[in-house]
């Protein structure tokens, strides 16, 4: 593994973090290799959302490097962490209601125009970004509710459209957190589906707990307990790891 | 030795004294507030009404035979004022708690810092249509008067006992929180109220007593100062602002903060007065605005996890009320009609108002940002027009673009200080920060102190047009408005816009997309800074004077409340608002101070019942009125709402 | 198996904003048994405890306890009638010291144990009862999340999975703990991922998926039913 070490488009390094002592996260290495899709897995509270949270910068890490193409990110925060191309979505649907579906992607999409700042034009000098918008919105099935505000939508659909607007900045690497989780059989189909579909060209880290979608689309597993790194393989391999298996359904009798 | 640094040891150490005694009081007030934020999570303003309560109530109790003769009542002195008073404050805060603050637990903060302003205004007016600006007098009780000879100087009695009684309230209180079991109970509930409940304890009924006792300390308090300060309706108007800097610097949360940092900058400001007096009302608020560069949380404080801005906004989007091009077009001429309809001077007022509302709205309704300090850019803005104007000659637009840069540059450095703390925080950092510029005017010499700068000339319009011409004058005022107003309508939908609104609704979530949201923050801020300043540089020039009551705190609470009464976050809201408060200013003069608690009455109503706004609640009614009509065409056809999809309330 | 259900849940449903948690769970717990709600994360064993206690809004259908129907009650209520949480974060407070965080929750009924029999089967508690709370390790945080609410006299207990994130050597002390709980007479019910060690302890298994129960599976039968409870919670 280590020959191919630039090929991973982030690596983490002795990564932990600490609450009022307590490591949520302690000393995990974790490399994903560019164009994956890495999963991961664990038992409640064993750190993935921490894990997470700090590769995003929204946590500081208590000791650690973060290192994403060859460059160390540890210092920054997390606003430029995402304009280098590493976008999340959150656990909880994370959509801005009262906008219509269009303009929550709007908003990812006008970022690269650079006019963010310029209070004096036109809103409608972002319609140049229509085109995209509705091709995004066809890609998760949205298009026909363009124009609703968002938080009008059922749930599976906000899921949808959250995806729709990480999807618009193109990451480089997407971090999805339980992109499944509260959804129907249907809807989990159906993300499931476009996250293989936007998989092909680019990176995705997921922390996901149904296995079977995990099972579908992961390269790569890690398996997180209690903080630390319990297992790293294919899911083949993971399923039979016997500490895996303790770590799901409980320690064996010692 | 004292004589060397030019000051005598009799006015150095009476300072000392003094600041120490004001110190007390900081202490007594701060830990009340700290407590009531920490448990209820309420910006309580109205604990300096309450406060002067307290001094009333004890005034009260000495002239019981004066105040109902015949019934025979006794006169009560100090000593059972000190026991009633604080018990009968006490009730009126839980009774308070039950019938208002309770309502808005649920609500934004921005909801229990405006309740609890309307509450100020109401009690503290009440009072001052009774009493008026004059002070009572209330003597020290006999067992308290002369007092020990330090040899350098004379030290009464009661301000002995004073400093003594105020320490030992606050250790007791500071001993009952962290060492008791009530205290652990307020504690845990403060950490996870939730959990607490969930072993059985009635947690309401905890806010409800925490409030009572932090209200009660006011209380106590008041009774206190009733000998030593004039008890008078304003003397806790006056406090509470010192009050809320010091606990922005105590670092809010800590109790034991808030004692500390209380009795240090009592005793700071009566060190400045010895050796700076032209400082002494500002230096605390200076004091904050340093420790808020250097240490956000505040000197004791921890940092606190960051708490999104609040999402109060009342407007819907399609609605034909938020469609700026049509009002713009509607304002143009009604606005041309209005100065035959009314007089020109109020419908100038209105437009100045207005327009210093709609800024506003654009940091409160489109960002989510609680600015109480407002004041400050429009009334420095009406100094500097009104100075550049008279003592400079400058020609009216260009005083008034003076104006509008000074308050853009205030707006940026204030911002710059306050953007990163949110919430309540951010109310009572702006607060704070307005004060200073308050103050200064107070004492500068260019602004004339109280009587301000009168007689402004109104000039001729780019060496033109003469404003003195009422009409002139209007029409150039309603170009103005309708120029700030097509700005803000413009922000508001500018690419600019459309990242502010995202950032109201969600920040992490904008964050996330890789936009710095503390930027947008600022730069809108600014903005309404700046156009805040446009409609205080154009008041001053209107009305031809500037005046302190431009740079008051009561102005910010105008906006607010105009703000509030026309819909928070709409576009039409605040010029409506404003309409409504002149008028209602307008048509009940002949009521005298009574105003003051009609505006705290409505800032009350409008919190706990029509929080959307005349404006807000008017689009809700249009919308639903569509709907219906939408409705009986496909009505039979509507698929039931599936289980996922039931319609959420708010979710919790 | 004759006595009455001390609780009884029917048809309970909840709600987090508009995204369904339970639809439908349905399952009893008798006097003095163990019973455990097995499931992945995110089946809705924490929302089911959290609903029965009253902590969620959003809620519909029966919970019943003592024949008491608690739906729709206060927090404060609930716990009053006996029945006590201890939650999977643990929520030891940080600004309370061990031995406030211990005598936090009040009394409501009597029969709870005193400081001398808690710190007996807490002993590392006696130690550190004047730290503060948060300062304790993972295990010695559960341990007093557990303690805290025996004091209390509270019949049914309800632990959102003790044995979290903890070492295996303080997996099986808390299970010693849960074995003395029952012998004392105490109603349990346990939500566990961790199924080797709910199966020493429990009368009966429910699997949670979804947010309904979808087997039962009594004591008895778990070494027959081995393979299909592997199948509900394997990777």
């Amino acid at each position: 593994m280590k020959a191919d070490a630039q090929d991973n488009i982030i690596e983490a390094r002795a990564l932990t973090k600490r609450f009022h002592g307590f490591a949520a996260v302690n000393d995990v290495d974790l490399s994903v290799r560019r164009h994956s899709v890495h999963a991961l897995i664990g038992p409640n509270g064993a750190g993935k959302t921490t894990m997470f949270n700090l590769i995003t910068k929204f946590l500081s890490p208590t000791a650690g490097t973060i290192v994403f193409n060859g460059e160390d990110i540890t210092p920054e925060d997390p606003a430029e962490v995402a304009r280098r191309g590493i976008v999340r979505s959150f656990q909880i649907s994370a959509i801005y209601p009262r906008m219509t579906v269009a303009d929550n992607v709007r908003i990812a999409l006008q970022r690269p125009l650079g006019t963010a700042f310029h209070f004096w034009k036109s809103v409608r000098t972002l319609d140049v970004l229509d085109a995209r918008i509705d091709a995004l919105l066809e890609a998760v099935g949205l298009l026909g509710h363009r124009d609703q505000p968002a938080g009008g939508l059922p749930y599976g659909r906000k899921r949808a459209l959250e995806f729709a607007t990480t999807l618009a900045l193109e990451p480089e690497l997407m971090l999805l957190d339980e992109p499944t989780s509260g959804l129907g059989h249907e809807d989990v189909d159906r993300i499931a589906e476009l996250i293989g579909t936007v998989s092909a060209n680019r990176t995705i880290l997921m922390v996901e707990h149904n296995l079977s979608v995990v099972a579908r689309l992961a390269d790569t597993i890690t398996v997180l307990a209690r903080g630390q790194v319990l297992a790293e393989g294919p899911y083949a391999e993971i399923s039979q790891n016997p500490e895996v298996v303790d770590a799901y359904i409980g320690g064996s009798d010692d | 030795m004292f004589e060397l640094i030019g000051i005598s040891p009799v006015l150095l150490f009476g300072q000392v004294l003094i600041g120490l005694i004001n110190g007390v009081f900081y202490a007594m007030m701060s830990l009340g507030v700290a407590i009531i934020f920490g448990m209820l999570r309420i910006g309580n303003f109205v604990h300096g009404a309450q406060y002067m309560l307290g001094a009333f109530g004890a005034w009260y109790l000495l002239h019981l035979p004066d105040l109902f003769p015949g019934l025979g009542l006794p006169s009560l002195g100090y000593w059972w004022a000190l026991v009633l008073v604080p018990l009968g404050v006490g009730l009126i805060g839980a009774l308070m708690e039950r019938l208002f603050i309770r309502k808005v637990y649920d609500l934004e903060h921005a909801y229990g810092l405006l309740l609890t302003v309307g509450l100020a205004m109401v009690i503290e007016g009440i009072f001052n249509v009774f009493y008026g600006a004059a002070g009572q007098q209330y003597g020290v009780p006999d067992s308290l008067r002369g007092g020990v000879n330090l040899g350098f100087m004379f030290m009464p009695l009661y301000r002995i006992w004073v400093i003594v009684a105020g320490l030992v309230v606050c250790a007791a209180t500071w001993y009952v929180i962290e060492r008791t079991k009530l205290g652990a109970y307020l504690r845990a509930a403060t950490e996870n109220p939730d959990l607490v409940r969930a072993f059985g304890i009635n947690v309401p009924r905890m806010l409800m007593l925490t409030y009572a006792f932090g209200v009660g300390l006011a209380g106590l308090a008041g009774v206190m100062a009733a000998p030593i300060y004039q008890v008078s309706p304003q003397m806790g108007q006056s406090i509470i602002i010192t009050i809320f800097a010091v606990v922005v610097i105590g670092g809010m949360g800590s109790i034991f903060g808030a004692i500390v940092t209380g009795l240090m900058l009592g005793v700071v400001e009566g060190l400045t007065k010895a050796f700076y007096p032209q400082g002494a009302t500002t230096v605390i608020f200076i004091i904050m605005a340093i420790v808020l560069v250097f240490r956000p949380a505040g000197l004791f404080g921890k940092e606190t996890s960051a708490h999104q801005p609040s999402d109060i906004a009342a407007a819907r989007p399609e609605s034909i009320l938020e469609n700026g091009r049509l009002w713009l077009a509607v304002f143009a001429v009604g606005g041309s009609l209005l100065p035959f309809l009314v007089y020109p001077v109020f419908a100038m007022k209105m437009l100045c108002l207005a327009l210093f509302a709609s800024a506003y709205n654009l940091v409160f309704g489109y960002v989510g940002l609680l600015a109480f300090g407002h004041a400050a850019f429009y009334g420095s803005s009406a100094y500097v027009a009104a100075h550049t104007a008279s003592a400079f000659g400058f020609p009216t637009e260009l005083a008034i673009l003076s104006g509008v840069a000074v308050a853009t540059a205030l707006g940026g450095l204030f911002g710059w200080l306050a953007i990163r703390r949110q919430g309540l925080y951010f109310a009572m950092i702006t607060l704070a920060l307005a004060q200073i510029v308050y103050f200064y005017a107070v004492q500068a010499s260019w602004t004339n102190g109280e009587d301000g700068i009168q007689s402004v000339p109104r000039g001729h319009l780019f060496g033109i047009v003469d404003l003195d011409q009422p009409l002139n004058m209007y029409f150039f005022v309603l170009a103005i408005f309708l120029a700030g107003f097509a700005a803000i309508y413009r922000i508001v939908r500018s690419p600019f816009g459309q990242v502010l609104k995202s950032i109201r609704e969600n920040e992490p979530r904008t964050t996330s997309l890789g936009y710095s949201t503390d930027r947008f923050k600022l730069l809108a801020f600014t903005l309404s800074a700046g156009l805040a300043g446009l409609a205080g540089g154009t008041k001053a020039i209107v009305f031809q004077i500037a005046s302190l009551t431009d740079l008051y705190f009561m102005t910010s609470a105008d906006a607010l409340l105009m703000t509030l009464i026309g819909g928070v976050g709409t576009l039409l809201g605040p010029v409506v608002g404003a309409v409504v408060v002149v008028t209602m200013q307008k048509e009940l003069a002949t009521l005298g101070s009574w105003v003051i608690v009609v505006q705290g009455a409505a800032f009350v109503l409008f919190v706990l019942f029509l929080r959307k706004g005349i404006v807000g609640t008017l689009e809700d009614a249009l919308a639903r009125r569509a709907e219906r009509r939408r409705r009986p065409a496909d009505a039979p056809t509507a698929a039931p709402v599936a289980g996922d999809e039931v319609a959420a309330g708010k979710p919790r | 198996m004759t006595e009455a259900a001390d609780l009884a849940v029917a048809g309970l449903s909840a709600w987090y904003g508009d995204s369904q948690a339970l639809h439908g769970m349905d399952f009893a717990v008798r006097r003095g048994e163990v019973v455990t709600l097995l499931g992945r994360n995110g089946a809705g064993k924490t929302t089911t405890l959290r609903s029965i206690m009253g902590l969620l809004r959003r809620k519909s259908g029966h919970v019943r306890f003592a024949g008491e129907e608690l739906l729709g009650r206060l927090p404060e209520y609930i716990a009053r009638k006996g029945i006590a949480y201890c939650p999977e974060e643990r929520g030891i407070f940080s600004s309370l010291s061990v031995e406030e965080n211990l005598d936090l929750p009040p009394v409501v009924a009597p029969g709870g144990m005193s400081h001398a029999d808690i710190y007996a089967l807490f002993p590392n508690l006696a130690e550190r009862r004047r730290s503060q709370g948060t300062k304790l390790s993972g295990g010695e945080q559960q341990m007093l999340a557990i303690a805290r609410i025996l004091r209390t006299g509270a019949t049914l207990l309800l632990l959102d999975e003790p044995t979290e994130g903890l070492a295996p050597v303080i997996v099986k002390q808390i299970g010693q703990v849960i074995g003395q709980l029952k012998a004392r007479g105490l109603t349990v019910l346990l939500v566990e991922q961790n199924f080797r060690f709910a199966a020493k302890l429990a009368d009966r298994h429910y699997v949670v998926e979804h947010g309904r129960i979808v087997d039962t599976i009594a004591a008895a039968d778990v070494a027959a039913s081995m393979s299909r409870i592997e199948n509900y919670l394997k990777v």
